[in-house]
């Protein structure tokens, strides 16, 4: 009869303090992952069912502390304080409880009902720390829960205390000011406090939180105190009591009241923690001597990215080539079949095939790469490396105005742009996770290869692996002149920004963690970059087949406005329409430049693959069968490569048997090109838009602002160095 | 150490393995509530792991901190004459 009773918990606690354990496995896969609104920091919501009680969990932000100073901050206190959630669960780090501790007493000013879980209380236990959890549980006055959250313990209880706390949630609100000030200060919160108290509006809030966040400077109490009748004079009175604590504490109002929550904290851990007689030297600390050392610390980071480069760029790559195959085979093969059962007309069955299956095919070949770059970095990520590669990479990276951090997503360039791009999310901050994001595309991404390979063989011969490694450090000093003109111009506050980031300690990650990390942002790229890329695909087929019945690619919109566009690559060597048609086509993805150049260049005409279909069909069985086959291949030439790549020897550069065939379109292009506007050509390919799934990353990761300015920094860039090399080329009498 | 107990001297000049206690942050507000979020806060004690010359490594309590030389240098400590690692604890 009665409604299923629903308990809304909110979880909040440290970063790497193990809170996305605990969420993971409190929801498993019921999980949402959205954005707070008008955010970019992530939401994370889920839900799990305990006897006949829906618990609704929602995950704030990794915070050290709250307050209205950084985004996260804002938001997890702004969700506790104004969304009311009955319960708040704050996971600790049992191994480190001072710093943890810190928020924890910011909580229990808040008066919200509070549940604390101990978490990774089995490491504490292997430092030798004791802690007496009741006397804990008694001294604040809410339960303490030991949890090891990677192993499942401590989550019956945690269930079972939530349960309790649906019956009635104000049993867990802390009660009592736990945190008491210095003299001069407790004074002066506690005449706040009663001024609140009479202010009907503000019933909602803990008097004594708003008056202790009021003398902090708190942005958003302030506000809250404004808005209220009466507000006007505490206010007043929050002038008056500020005056007088200057004159006692100095400027320093703020560090009175961190050092009294210290104190407080203190004195906590004091009474429940018991220290070994002799403080252990972790393991931890010994992997850091040696990952951190001045000298071992930069070659074993290049060391462990040359890895992670091969795992995504050759795990993924015989995945790769099936889905493509799957794609341009059985996918189109068999859909044409049933476009032609419906009897749809042959325009129809071009759109279906040549543009949307082609779209949906260019957009799912980058699953793999992605899939294995995400699992990667969560890797580094969950097992505390990634915060150590940014500590010895800071320095390096300061050159470019940007920090430690910024260095792994740059390197991720060089396989593919568009995890690259959201790889940026590790960086904190705004500014230079944009700036990061502006110069990925410079890393020359492993699809332009293909181009360079192909003009490399046509005009270089011999020396064509000189000109592709070139174009690659050609990139990387494009992007280091750029990082340090746009930090220095456009980014002020990155380059001033500080530097300070936590190492946690090393753990092993679970695979679930690593799992659901993958997925989540896998499935996020198909369904956001997956639309923008199947929208241009059928955009550039519109534009090749209109106007209507048009059959020379030349008389298509698609060629008259390449066309149009050739003049302006003109001072760089290559101002016709079939290289500005391969360039406009590259904009979806540069494996369409050589495929577009063949078309343009070589004259192959499109073979309908609707009359080559109704030759002699593969049955349906057939085509099943291939595919499982290819999967399992492709499954066993990931295993080998995966091998491959942890045992030395691989080379970075694979050749592409596919090009060297391509003999036609090398004559063709030797007619069309010199040497110098080749490759004034492919300084070109290399700087401009890299694809349209980067565009899509950037839109969703920085706003379409800053998507379109990478745009703008890209073909502007690309321009004035394919016109300096092809102009000073022909000066040096090299054209 | 050399380092007589009560001289003030910034962080990165704290000799690796010698134990500060922190008293005073020159930071805006923002930034000082961040620090003192991750335990960097006056009152707290603090050892230098590790100076490659870029940014320190901290020893702040039972965390490792990765703190941008430039900030080291706003932080003033005292050198504290107990060395024992985790001195905080023992307050």
């Amino acid at each position: 009869m009665s409604q299923p009773r629903r308990l809304r918990v909110a979880l909040a606690g440290n970063p790497n303090a193990g809170k996305s354990t605990v969420f993971n496995a409190l929801t498993g896969s019921h999980q949402h992952v959205g954005n707070w609104p008008g955010k970019t920091v992530e939401k994370k919501e889920g839900s799990f069912r305990y006897r006949d009680l829906w618990v609704d969990v929602i995950d704030l932000p990794g915070t050290y502390s709250l307050s209205a100073y950084s985004p996260e901050e804002r938001i997890a206190q702004e969700f506790i304080t104004q969304e009311h959630p009955d319960v708040v669960v704050n996971v600790v780090d049992a191994s480190n409880l001072e710093r943890n501790l810190y928020l924890t007493a910011q909580l229990l000013e808040i008066g919200v009902p509070l549940i604390i879980v101990l978490n990774m209380i089995d490491v504490a236990e292997q430092l030798g720390y004791e802690i007496d959890v009741e006397r804990f549980s008694q001294l604040l006055g809410v339960p303490v829960i030991p949890a090891v959250a990677s192993k499942g313990q401590g989550l019956e209880a945690l269930q079972a205390s939530l349960y309790q706390a649906a019956q009635d949630p104000a049993q867990f609100a802390p009660p009592r000011a736990l945190v008491q000030y210095e003299h001069e200060m407790e004074r002066s919160v506690r005449q706040l406090t009663e001024a609140l108290q009479a202010l009907p509006d503000l019933q909602g809030y803990q008097p004594r939180w708003l008056a202790v966040k009021l003398i902090e400077g708190d942005a958003q109490a302030h506000a809250l105190v404004a808005a209220a009748p009466g507000g006007e004079q505490v206010l007043a009175l929050l002038e008056k009591v500020l005056d007088k604590l200057r004159r006692t504490y100095g400027e320093d109002v703020d560090v009175v009241l961190a050092d009294a929550r210290y104190g407080f904290v203190r004195g906590l851990i004091r009474q429940v923690l018991t220290l070994p007689k002799q403080p252990p030297h972790t393991l931890s600390d010994r992997i850091d001597q040696i990952v951190t050392n001045r000298w071992l610390g930069i070659p074993l980071f290049l060391f462990l990215m040359y890895l992670m480069f091969n795992l995504v760029q050759r795990v993924s790559a015989p995945y790769m080539d099936w889905i493509d195959s799957l794609f341009s085979g059985p996918v189109s093969h068999w859909a044409l079949v049933a476009l032609q059962a419906l009897h749809a007309p042959d325009w129809l069955a071009s759109l279906v095939v040549d543009g949307a299956i082609a779209g949906v095919g260019s957009v799912l070949v980058f699953v793999p790469s992605l899939m294995v770059m995400f699992f990667a970095l969560a890797f580094m990520e969950d097992s505390g490396y990634l915060a150590r590669a940014a500590f010895v990479m800071d320095r390096m990276m300061g050159f470019l105005g940007l920090n430690g951090r910024a260095f792994i997503p740059m390197i991720l360039g060089f396989g593919c742009n568009v995890p690259a791009v959201y790889a940026t999310r590790t960086i904190e901050n705004r500014g230079a996770r944009i700036l990061t994001g502006l110069l990925i595309p410079f890393m020359s991404c492993s699809a332009r290869l293909p181009v360079y390979v192909v003009f490399g063989m046509a005009f270089f011969g011999a020396r064509a692996g000189l000109v592709v490694w070139a174009l690659y450090l050609i990139g990387i000093a494009t992007a280091s002149l750029a990082g340090w003109i746009l930090a220095r111009w456009v980014f002020p506050e990155v380059h001033q920004s500080v530097f300070v980031l936590e190492l946690p300690r090393y753990r092993l990650p679970t695979l679930q963690g690593l799992w659901l990390h993958t997925w989540e942002h896998t499935s996020e790229f198909v369904r956001k970059a997956g639309t923008v890329i199947l929208g241009i695909s059928v955009l550039l087929w519109f534009l090749l087949n209109l106007p209507w019945g048009v059959s020379d690619p030349k008389e298509s919109y698609f060629g008259q406005v390449s066309g149009a566009l050739a003049p302006v690559f003109e001072p760089a060597g290559f101002g016709t329409w079939q290289a500005t048609g391969a360039l406009i086509s590259g904009f979806v993805a540069k494996e369409v430049v050589i495929s577009t150049m063949s078309q343009v260049y070589v004259g192959e005409q499109q073979t309908t693959r609707f009359e080559t279909s109704t030759a002699e069909p593969p049955s349906l069985k057939d085509d099943v069968r291939t595919a499982v086959v290819g999967f399992l291949k492709a499954t066993r030439d990931a295993g080998k490569a995966f091998l491959d790549v942890l045992t030395p020897g691989v080379s970075l550069f694979p050749q592409d048997e596919g090009v060297r065939r391509q003999t036609a379109l090398s004559r063709a292009l030797r007619d069309a090109f010199t040497p110098l506007s080749a490759f004034a050509f492919l300084v070109y390919v290399l700087l401009y838009t890299p694809c349209a799934a980067t565009i899509a990353a950037q839109t969703q990761e920085y706003g379409w602002r800053w998507a379109a300015f990478s745009v703008a920094l890209g073909l502007s860039t690309a321009w004035v160095l394919a016109v300096a090399v092809y102009q000073v080329g022909r000066l040096l009498g090299w054209g | 150490m050399t380092s007589t107990p009560n001289m003030l001297m910034p962080l990165t000049m704290l000799p690796p393995g010698q134990v500060g206690r922190i008293v005073q942050i020159h930071a805006g507000q923002r930034l000082k509530q961040r620090l003192m979020g991750m335990g960097l806060a006056p009152g707290n004690t603090v050892r230098v792991l590790r100076d490659n010359g870029g940014p320190l490594l901290l020893a702040v309590g039972e965390s490792r901190i990765a703190l941008g030389r430039g900030m080291a240098h706003k932080i003033l400590v005292q050198a504290v004459s107990d060395p024992i690692p985790r001195g905080e604890f023992v307050s």
